[in-house]
């Protein structure tokens, strides 16, 4: 077979992906970059084609180092990240452990409730939320803190200045936490149930306990899933937003205490302010920002590592 | 090294009786094979004695101590499994070092031990690679020496060889029979291979549907074997088994193609109390000779020869007789033409007989 046979028998088969990614990810890639440097404002389109060069860059400096809220944006984001990311890996670990040792048929129920936080609709999660933050006597968490005689005042758990930044980070954090963490349990699970059982076996006869076996066989053998789980995550907390965007809009937590980068970029964009200019030199700064972070967590993780080990002499 | 014995264990899986009120006295520093057909409860067993099921009814006694509720590691039992079960994130090292570093033992002593047994089975050299790094002969060695580095009083090996190919095989085997006896180990081995199993053993145990059939030593459970099953389990080939009329009206005979067979003694007063109108005849493949011409010395039938199978040493003839397939080895010179009709010959103490119901050996039960 010639070459050129073979090449184009390659680009047969990948067209169709080419398409969509060149259609849905290239594309719209292309117009963000395009419009980050237009003064686009409340979608007049004629100002497509007028150029201010690095002008909504220079704004978007200027408001994320003298801004407070610019400043309070970063914070948030950098909080969110972090914790979220660690709720959601060590978490998705822990769950996938505890599902693993326990009974087969209690532990598919427990799979399954944690996964409804993911099945959830958007607006029913929110409405439920809602009400479990939310500020009256009724408020659900604060009828049982007051029924524990925790506290003797209602809050609004969220928005209350006393209590800020912590109180509102933490709900972000926990409302994302509880709907990430499945992912992970869901790959660390599948990634146990796939060893040889003879590979617990042994370590239970050469006297492993649970917790050794967890750390020298589970952990270990599961080390890829870990790198990806945890990339996986990283960048999906960096770029996700709508769980914020409930909470921001339905006042459930403090509008800029719970909004990070990329629920700024849709505000600024689709919002009251409309400044779709700004919004895109935002979302570049985010593309770029989350291409790194994924690469650098990679080379932590050793990714290379794990995909190249050499087999030695054999 | 301990003495094992099963009390009456039953284990069941659901509806599943897996392993059925099985009776069981494994000696002390003998080599013992579990032999039987796949699904017939051997892993089980096995996984029984070592631990990691608990039996559903039952006593394990190691040296006559009761251990059934002692987990596995306080059994101090070494188990090798099919398919070696070593850990791949680890060096072969860090796999043979793994029960010592869990049992916290000193560095020093874990490297000396390590050494040792990695000297003793010839895998030194291979200390620093991954299992992936090596051939399934290789991992092997290292799986015997991760289960032997505790220095277990019980050696469990679960078909360890039947991932290697047949000239490995044949090698392993002999090497790890010496090994047993120079450590004076009590081995219980797992395998569906009868020729490993008598080849290796000092005693066999055939369990089938999760009942023991018979247990005795090879040569025993070869010559005399209890039942049907057994009979036609043990034996490359198998022995030949088919039924055959009774006749009671002279003196106790079975009736054969071209010729009767009829037992003297306490096999006759057998076959004639058992007063049935047909039995199983057998007889072993090599205990049998084939002749042109009739002989006059022995039990004789009339076959017709099916196929030729020359294998080098011997030649095994498949024939018909009376429509059952019969196989005979015959000496490596033997020539015949497709169905030519042969007489053939077996020696009247090696005859057997089967109760066609119980399927029992007529010789032995009494
Ligand atoms: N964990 C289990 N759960 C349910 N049934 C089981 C389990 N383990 C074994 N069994 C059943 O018990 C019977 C005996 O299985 P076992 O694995 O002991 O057979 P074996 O003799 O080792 O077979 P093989 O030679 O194929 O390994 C089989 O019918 C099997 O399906
Ligand atoms: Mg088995």
């Amino acid at each position: 077979m010639k070459l050129g046979h073979k090449l184009s028998n390659a680009t047969f088969f990948l067209l169709p992906a080419i398409i969509l990614i060149a259609a849905f990810y290239i594309l719209p890639l292309i117009v963000t970059t395009w419009i980050s440097f237009t003064p686009l404002r409340d979608w007049k389109i004629s100002q497509l084609t007028e150029f201010v060069e690095l002008e909504n860059y220079r704004a978007l400096y200027k408001f994320v180092t003298t801004h407070p809220l610019g400043s309070l944006v970063l914070k948030t984001t950098i909080v969110f990240v972090v914790f979220t990311l660690i709720v959601n890996v060590l978490g998705g670990l822990l769950l996938a452990i505890a599902t693993y040792v326990i009974e087969e048929r209690v532990s598919l129920g427990f799979r399954l409730l944690w996964l409804i936080p993911r099945m959830t609709p958007l607006a029913v999660f929110g409405l439920i939320w809602y009400y479990f933050f939310y500020g009256s006597p009724q408020g659900t968490l604060n009828a049982f803190l007051l029924k524990l005689g925790l506290i003797d005042q209602p809050t609004f758990w969220g928005t209350d200045p006393n209590l800020l930044p912590w109180s509102a980070w933490s709900i972000i954090i926990f409302v994302n936490g509880l709907v990430g963490v499945s992912y992970g349990m869901i790959i660390f699970y599948s990634a146990f149930k796939s060893l040889p059982p003879e590979l617990l076996i042994a370590a239970k006869v050469d006297g492993a306990s649970t917790w050794q076996i967890v750390r020298h066989i589970l952990i270990p053998m599961a080390r890829w899933h870990l790198v990806f789980v945890t990339v996986w995550q990283l960048l999906s907390l960096v770029t996700s937003y709508t769980h914020l965007f409930v909470l921001v809009d339905w006042r459930i937590v403090d509008e800029w205490y719970g909004t990070t980068w990329a629920l700024f970029v849709f505000t600024e964009a689709f919002g009251t302010v409309k400044n779709q200019g700004l919004a895109a030199a935002a979302a570049v700064i985010l593309v770029i920002i989350g291409s790194l972070l994924g690469l650098l967590t990679l080379r932590i993780m050793r990714f290379d590592k794990i995909t190249l080990e050499p087999k030695g002499d054999i | 090294m301990v003495s094992v014995q099963l009390v009456k264990v039953t284990k069941r899986f659901g509806s599943v009786v897996a392993v059925n009120n099985v009776d069981l006295e494994i000696p002390d520093g003998r080599f013992t094979a579990l032999l039987g057909p796949s699904g017939s409860g051997k892993t089980t067993l096995l996984y029984l004695i070592a631990g990691i099921y608990r039996p559903t009814r039952g006593k394990i006694l190691f040296d006559g101590k009761d251990v059934t509720n002692l987990k596995p590691n306080e059994r101090n039992i070494g188990l090798v499994f099919q398919n070696y079960a070593l850990y791949p994130h680890m060096k072969v090292y860090d796999n043979i070092s793994f029960p010592l570093r869990l049992a916290k033992k000193p560095k020093s002593f874990i490297d000396k031990k390590v050494r040792e047994i990695a000297a003793m089975l010839q895998i030194d050299h291979l200390l620093d690679r991954y299992p992936a790094q090596l051939s399934g002969g290789q991992q092997q060695r290292v799986a015997l020496a991760r289960a032997l580095v505790k220095e277990p009083s019980v050696l469990l090996l679960d078909e360890p060889l039947s991932n290697l190919d047949a000239m490995l095989r044949l090698k392993i085997r002999s090497e790890l029979k010496r090994l047993q006896k120079d450590l004076g180990i009590t081995a219980i081995y797992v395998t569906h291979d009868q020729s490993e199993a008598l080849a290796m053993a000092d005693k066999v145990v055939v369990i089938n549907n999760g009942v023991i059939q018979q247990e005795g030593d090879p040569h025993e459970v070869y010559r005399n074997p209890r039942n049907v099953f057994v009979a036609s389990f043990i034996g490359s080939p198998p022995a030949n088994i088919f039924p055959v009329k009774v006749d009671l009206v002279e003196e106790p005979c079975v009736i054969l193609p071209g010729g009767k067979y009829c037992p003297k003694g306490i096999l006759a007063e057998r076959l004639k109390n058992l007063g049935k109108e047909t039995v199983l005849f057998g007889f072993r493949p090599e205990d049998a000779t084939l002749h042109e011409v009739p002989r006059h010395d022995g039990i004789i039938m009339e076959g017709e020869v099916y196929t030729i199978e020359p294998l080098g040493r011997e030649v095994i003839v498949t024939l018909k007789v009376d429509g059952n397939l019969v196989k005979v080895i015959a000496p490596p010179t033997t020539t015949g033409r497709i169905s030519q009709r042969v007489y053939i010959n077996v020696p009247r103490d090696k005859a057997m007989l089967f109760d066609p119901d119980t399927e029992k050996n007529l010789r032995l039960i009494g």
